[in-house]
C-alpha cells in the first residue's frame, strides 16, 4: 500500500474523511469555547464579537470557584492514590512471570466493563449501609477506581517493553534490590506512571456519574454545569464549560504526550 | 521470599479493589433482593423487583428503546470509527501519529460539556435556530432537532467515536503491511484489501468498539434526560430516578442488574454470530 500507487482521488476522499470526522467530534466543544468569549448573550451566528464578561461574572461567583476548588483537589487526590497504587502494585508486577502479569491486568480491566452508572449506584449503596455520609472524600475514592483501570493499562504497556536484562545486569553487578529499584526500575517505569497519574487527573476532573450519586452537597465542577443546564440555558455556562474543557484536555495533552513519547 | 514479597506490593491496590468495587458490586447485587418499608430499603429477600423489572409493560418499552438506541449507536460508532482508524493507518501514515493524539486528547474532554454543547447547538434558542432566524432562513425555530431520539443518538455517536477508533486502531498495529500489499499483488482493490483482509485481522478490536459503545449506551441517562423528549428516555433514566425522586433503591439495584444481563447475553450471542460470519 505505497504512496506512489494510490489514486490521487482516493487520497482526497481519505482526506476529506478524516477532516470530517474530526470536525464532527470537535464541534460542540469549539461552540462552547466559542460563545464563551461572545460579547453578546445572543449564541448564534454572526458572530458580534469578543469580550472576557462571561469568565468575569463566571470567576466573581463563589459557587463557581468553590466548585472549581472541589474538582481541583478531586483530581490531585486522585491522581496521588492512583500513583501509589499503580507504582506499588506495578513493583510486583517488574520481573513477574507472564501469566500472572497478565492475569494481574485482566482483573485490573474489570470495572472498564462495568456501566459507570451500575458502580455509581453501587458505590452510593455502599455509603449508605455503612452509614459513610456522602461528600468530596467520597467521591475521590470511587474516582480513584473510576482511573486505576487507564493506570494499569499505561503502566503495564510500560512493563511489556521493560528491559528486564538491565535489571539483572544491576544485580550481577552487586546492586541491592533497594539500589536496583532506585537506579533501574524507577527511571524506566517513571514516565509511564507519571503519565497514568495526569490521566487519571484527567478522569477525576471530568468524571460526572459517581461524582453525582455519592458527592452529596459538595458539588463538583461537571455537576454544578450539570445544577445550571437544569435551570436553563444562559451564556456564562459556556465559560464553566471551557474552563472545565481546558482543564481537562490540558492534562489529557500532558498525558498522552508523555507516554506517547515513552513509546517511540 | 520473592512470592510474599510481591504479595505485599500487590495488597494496597488489591484491598482497594475489594473494598471499593467488589464490595459495592455485592452490596448492589444484594439490595436488588431487598424489600421498601416507608421508603427505606430493608433486608427482607424478595423476588419482586425482578419480576417488576421482567413483567412490567413499561419497563419492557423502556429495555426494548435502550436496546434499540444502543445498537443503533454502537452500529455507527463501528462504522465511523473502522474507515477512520483504517485512513488514519493505512493512507496518511505521515500524519498518523498527530491524528490519533488529536482523538485520543478528546476522549478525555467533557463528557457533560458535550451534552451541553448539543443542547446549546440543537435547542429552540440554540446556535442552529437563532443562526437561521437571523440570517432569515426561518422565522420562528425549528422544534426538530432538541427533545427527540436523534439529538441523543448524535450526541451518544460524538462522545463514544474516540472509544471506537481506540481498540480499532491498536488492533491495525498488528496486521503486518505485508500482508495487505500481498492482497493487493494479488489483484485485489484497496476496498477488498480492506474488507478481506484487514476487518478479520481487527475483527477483536471492532468488537471491542461495538461493544464499549453498547454498553455505555445502555447504562446513558444524562444525555437523554437533557436532549431527548420525554419519549426518549432510556432505562438509565428510571434507574437514575429509582435512587431519585422515586425512592425506590432495590428496584433500581435490579433494574440495573437486568440491564447487564440482557447486554451480556445480547452481545455474546452477537459475538457468536460475528465469529461464525467471518470465518
Amino acid at each position: 500500500m505505497s504512496t506512489p500507487s494510490m489514486p490521487r482521488s482516493t487520497k482526497v476522499m481519505a482526506r476529506l474523511y478524516v477532516v470530517a470526522v474530526l470536525a464532527f467530534l470537535f464541534a460542540p466543544l469549539v461552540v462552547v469555547v466559542l460563545f464563551s468569549f461572545h460579547s453578546a448573550p445572543r449564541m448564534s451566528f454572526p458572530f458580534e464579537g469578543f469580550s472576557l464578561r462571561w469568565y468575569d461574572q463566571v470567576l466573581h461567583d463563589q459557587l463557581v470557584i468553590d466548585a472549581m476548588r472541589r474538582s481541583a483537589i478531586a483530581a490531585v487526590l486522585t491522581g496521588l492514590m492512583t500513583a501509589v497504587l499503580g507504582l506499588t502494585a506495578s513493583l510486583a508486577l517488574v520481573g513477574a512471570r507472564t501469566r500472572v502479569r497478565a492475569t494481574t491486568m485482566v482483573a485490573a480491566m474489570v470495572p472498564l466493563t462495568f456501566p459507570t452508572l451500575l458502580y455509581a449506584i453501587g458505590l452510593a449503596i455502599t455509603y449508605h449501609f455503612f452509614g459513610i455520609g456522602y461528600s468530596l472524600r467520597a467521591t475521590i475514592a470511587g474516582h480513584v477506581i473510576v482511573a486505576l483501570p487507564f493506570v494499569f493499562l499505561i503502566i503495564g504497556a510500560s512493563l511489556d517493553r521493560f528491559r528486564f536484562s538491565l535489571l539483572e545486569a544491576a544485580f550481577d553487578l552487586g546492586a541491592s534490590p533497594w539500589l536496583a529499584f532506585r537506579k533501574v526500575t524507577l527511571p524506566l517505569i517513571l514516565p509511564a506512571v507519571l503519565g497514568a497519574t495526569v490521566l487519571a487527573m484527567a478522569l477525576s476532573a471530568d468524571e460526572f456519574v459517581v461524582a453525582f450519586f455519592t458527592a452529596g452537597q459538595e458539588k463538583t465542577l461537571p455537576l454544578l454545569l450539570y445544577a445550571r443546564i437544569n435551570q436553563g440555558l444562559d451564556p456564562s455556562l459556556n465559560a464553566i464549560g471551557t474552563i472545565l474543557l481546558v482543564a481537562t484536555t490540558s492534562l489529557a495533552w500532558v498525558s498522552a504526550a508523555r507516554t506517547s513519547k515513552e513509546n517511540q | 521470599m520473592r512470592i510474599s514479597t510481591r504479595a505485599v506490593q500487590l495488597s494496597p491496590a488489591a484491598a482497594y479493589y475489594i473494598a471499593l468495587f467488589l464490595i459495592p458490586l455485592l452490596l448492589l447485587a444484594a439490595y436488588s433482593f431487598y424489600s421498601v418499608e416507608s421508603f427505606e430499603p430493608v433486608a427482607k429477600l424478595t423476588f419482586h423487583n425482578y419480576v417488576e423489572a421482567a413483567t412490567s409493560d413499561i419497563y419492557r418499552g423502556f429495555y426494548l428503546r435502550t436496546l434499540r438506541v444502543a445498537l443503533v449507536v454502537a452500529v455507527l460508532v463501528t462504522a465511523i470509527s473502522f474507515p477512520f482508524a483504517f485512513v488514519l493507518n493505512y493512507l496518511l501514515p505521515g500524519r498518523k501519529h498527530l491524528l490519533y493524539f488529536l482523538v485520543l486528547v478528546s476522549l478525555f474532554g467533557g463528557y457533560i460539556v458535550r451534552v451541553y454543547a448539543w443542547r446549546n447547538i440543537m435547542g429552540r434558542e440554540g446556535v442552529i435556530n437563532q443562526t437561521l432566524i437571523g440570517t432569515g432562513v426561518i422565522d420562528s425555530p425549528m422544534t426538530l432537532f432538541l427533545n427527540s431520539e436523534w439529538a441523543v443518538v448524535v450526541a451518544l455517536v460524538n462522545y463514544l467515536i474516540p472509544f471506537g477508533v481506540l481498540p480499532i486502531y491498536a488492533a491495525m498495529q498488528n496486521v503486518p503491511p505485508t500482508q495487505i500489499e500481498a492482497a493487493q499483488d494479488l489483484g485485489g482493490s484497496r476496498w477488498r484489501a480492506a474488507t478481506k483482509v484487514v476487518l478479520p485481522l481487527t475483527s477483536k478490536g471492532c468488537v471491542a468498539a461495538f461493544a464499549v459503545s453498547f454498553i455505555a449506551t445502555s447504562a446513558e441517562w444524562v444525555t437523554p434526560q437533557l436532549l431527548g423528549g420525554t419519549g426518549d428516555q432510556l432505562i438509565g433514566n428510571q434507574i437514575q430516578h429509582q435512587f431519585g425522586g422515586g425512592l425506590n433503591w432495590p428496584l433500581g439495584a435490579a433494574l440495573a442488574l437486568t440491564m447487564v444481563v440482557l447486554v451480556v447475553l445480547l452481545l455474546s450471542a452477537a459475538y457468536l454470530v460475528i465469529r461464525r460470519w467471518l470465518r
